[in-house]
């Protein structure tokens, strides 16, 4: 692995140095990952129905034992669920369907992008702020099941 | 690409029902929405939704992944190898996923 190499794989996951559609990029890669990786066990999770009730339930004790661990895990797939959902229909709309983008212009300076016109940065705060309030509902209801949090 | 945003189009709906069924809208505790009973119930009496689900959620999530290695990894002349791989672990996802949808 050469030095080069390296760099390129740190700064495709750095958005700190681009603008707010670098930020939806980046964070849409790292819970596509997540989401990719959690399908695989969850597949073979839910393969243990098949076992009958005993075999369900024992895999259900297994996932318990992680106690924390498994809410904090549950509750980090949940919020990658709801962005890579609400970003991915954002997406959809400006990349297929050309939605939000605004009309083509020519480049004046200073310089700005012009796919992230008003449209899109409003789309893009409106899909944070009701991603976290649903991400913390969600959490809410995971405490919940702990018994800390009354539902 | 399009295949992508396609089943990512159809994923919005199937997945929003799908975690609907275990969200506190049911009135289900977290505990509840876990039980065998249920799990059960609903795997098999919306069979089709969820064997939509599978085949659409393996194929756009591994596909995905696939696509953030090989940009992320540039190896260009082992592509195949990570091609490989995903295609032998979508079958064997797919295998296990129809198994478990048609035998209960």
């Amino acid at each position: 692995m050469n030095k080069r190499f390296k760099s390129g794989l740190l700064t495709s996951l750095n958005p700190t140095r681009y603008n707010l559609e670098r930020w939806s990029y980046t964070l849409h890669r790292i819970t596509g990952v997540i989401l990719a990786l959690f399908l695989i066990a969850h597949i073979f999770e839910i393969y243990h129905v098949t076992l009958g009730i005993a075999g369900w339930n024992q895999t259900i004790a297994e996932l318990s034992n992680l106690g924390v661990f498994e809410l904090i895990g549950m509750w980090i797939i949940a919020g990658s669920a709801l962005y890579h959902g609400a970003n991915g229909l954002r997406l959809i709309l400006n990349e297929l369907f050309g939605l939000l983008l605004g009309k083509p212009r020519l480049p004046e300076y200073p310089y700005s992008p012009m796919s992230l016109g008003r449209n899109q940065k409003i789309v893009i705060y409106a899909i944070t702020i009701i991603v976290v309030a649903i991400w913390i509902w969600a959490g809410l209801y995971l405490l919940a099941g702990l018994g800390i949090v009354r539902w | 690409m399009l295949l992508m945003y396609a089943l990512g189009l159809i994923m919005i709906f199937v997945l929003t029902f799908h975690l609907l069924l275990v969200s506190p809208l049911t009135g289900k505790t977290f505990a509840e929405a876990l039980s065998y009973n249920y799990v059960l119930h609903n795997l098999t009496y919306y069979q089709i939704i969820f064997g939509i689900l599978l085949y659409a959620a393996t194929i756009h999530g591994l596909n995905g992944f696939r696509i953030v290695l090989i940009e992320w990894l540039h190896l260009n002349k082992y592509q195949w190898v990570i091609n490989s791989v995903i295609v032998v672990l979508m079958a064997i996802l797919l295998a296990f996923g129809t198994y478990t949808l048609i035998v209960l």
